[in-house]
């Protein structure tokens, strides 16, 4: 799917319309996905959808190679996160910091995982763990503010994440190792 | 160039894996990050986990959504698209011969052209005179209708919305006030032969866009006992599956 989606890339590069459909057919439910679970709105999740994608046409080189659909789920959190910075009831929060950038193997990770896969893994986290893991990449806001809202120490938080993550991590294990 | 591992900053790199730490403590986990090989190893251990998360959310947004974005994007393409290169121009020594033969060329595919407009107009003509006769019987087949349902001696038979006109053999229904039928459905008529039990469908339709609607019944209206109007599916139905908007004896 990955390599497809190179492939596509490229020739979205040359104006491909054809190219650019296979990949809006491909990846469009990923990224109405994260927007729709940051904004809770079907509305602005559908604008950001439309404005990501149109990104993608015109400005195709701002995909450096590696996995499309972690890069695209990245752009897609990255402006969910500036649409709740501009919303007046978040202006008085901190807001979190963009996604880091990964490196090609960990995108070429995401590329075998699948929606069920994943909403199965999550669900056999203890709830303590899964819990500030979505609220801090769904809900866009920072570990401090998952930590007020739960009434959990910060470092609490902070080390629940970590092991929520290596256990889904090693649960998705064979469809994330490479 | 790696500093000392420091297992304090493994909570840190996690919860900015998961991109959920402010902008300044961001700042100086990567900072450490540039030195820490461990933490590093943390990082990308923990990435795909988070990226991963997306794929939990998955959604299918409105169809509409995808009809916007194609529409701006094929409209783009369109109007960047690139005109074929020109052939490279030929050597001068050969520049008459290729004009003559060029010239000649240039004839064939003028003529072979005139032809081919001569019979496009041809053909155009035909069609024209086609849609002609076509519109003249349309025009002559209202004339008819609309005479029958003025005529003097049709009995008129009030319903919702309109009435039900027999004149001599001719059976017509003309509505002026009727709503359009929902999204995917349409009006039709049903006829009951004298004698028979049950009605037959007969002709579907819509009104226009001020309501109106004038149907010629294809049936012997002497032979014909009652009419009733349904809103049935597009397509129209065997048999009626919705009450009526009315059912008029004429027998």
């Amino acid at each position: 799917m990955n390599q497809d989606a190179e492939l596509l890339m490229a020739r979205v590069r040359s104006r491909d319309a054809d190219a650019f459909e296979a990949l809006y057919d491909e990846y469009h439910r990923l990224v109405y996905g994260v927007a729709l679970r940051m904004l809770g709105d079907a509305s602005a999740a559908e604008d950001i959808t439309q404005a990501v994608f149109l990104k993608v046409w015109s400005a195709p080189d701002l995909f450096r190679g590696g996995n499309f659909g972690a890069w695209i789920v990245r752009v897609a959190r990255n402006r969910s996160l500036d649409t709740l910075r501009s919303r007046a009831s978040h202006q008085e929060l901190e807001l979190p910091e963009s996604l880091p950038e990964a490196d090609a193997m960990e995108d070429e990770a995401f590329a075998r995982l699948d929606g069920e896969r994943v909403r199965e893994a999550l669900g056999r986290l203890p709830a303590e763990q899964r819990q500030p893991i979505e609220l801090g990449f769904f809900g866009g806001i920072t570990h401090e503010e998952i930590a007020r809202r739960t009434g959990i120490p910060l470092g609490t938080i902070k080390t629940r994440i970590r092991t929520g993550l290596r256990k889904l991590r090693t649960s998705l294990d064979g469809v994330v190792t490479a | 160039m790696n500093a000392p591992h420091d297992p304090a900053m493994l909570d840190d790199v996690a919860v900015y894996a998961l991109g959920s730490l402010p902008a300044s403590d961001a700042e100086r986990v990567r900072a450490h990050l540039a030195t820490c090989a461990v933490c590093r190893a943390e990082l990308h251990a923990l990435q795909p986990a988070v990226t991963s998360l997306a794929a939990s959310a998955e959604q299918s947004p409105g169809a509409l959504l995808k009809a916007r974005v194609m529409r701006t994007v094929r409209a783009d393409a369109q109007a960047h698209a690139v005109p074929a290169k020109k052939q490279p121009s030929v050597w001068p020594a050969y520049f008459v011969a290729a004009a003559c033969f060029a010239i000649a060329l240039i004839s064939t595919l003028v003529n072979l052209s005139l032809v081919g407009q001569l019979r496009q107009a041809q053909t155009k003509v035909a069609q024209i005179d086609s849609n002609s006769s076509g519109l003249a019987r349309s025009l002559a087949q209202e004339r008819a209708t609309l005479a029958d349902i003025m005529d003097d001696k049709a009995q008129r038979f009030p319903v919702s919305g309109g009435e039900v006109i027999r004149v001599h053999d001719k059976l017509y229904i003309t509505l002026h006030d009727v709503p359009a039928p929902p999204r995917g459905k349409v009006y039709q008529a049903w006829t009951l032969a004298k004698g028979a039990k049950l009605m037959s469908p007969s002709l579907t339709f819509v009104p226009d866009r001020h309501g109106v609607a004038v149907i010629s019944l294809p049936v012997d209206a002497r032979q014909t006992a009652a009419v009733a109007v349904s809103v049935e599916p597009d397509g129209g139905s065997k048999q009626p599956t919705s009450t009526p908007t009315f059912v008029v004896s004429i027998g």
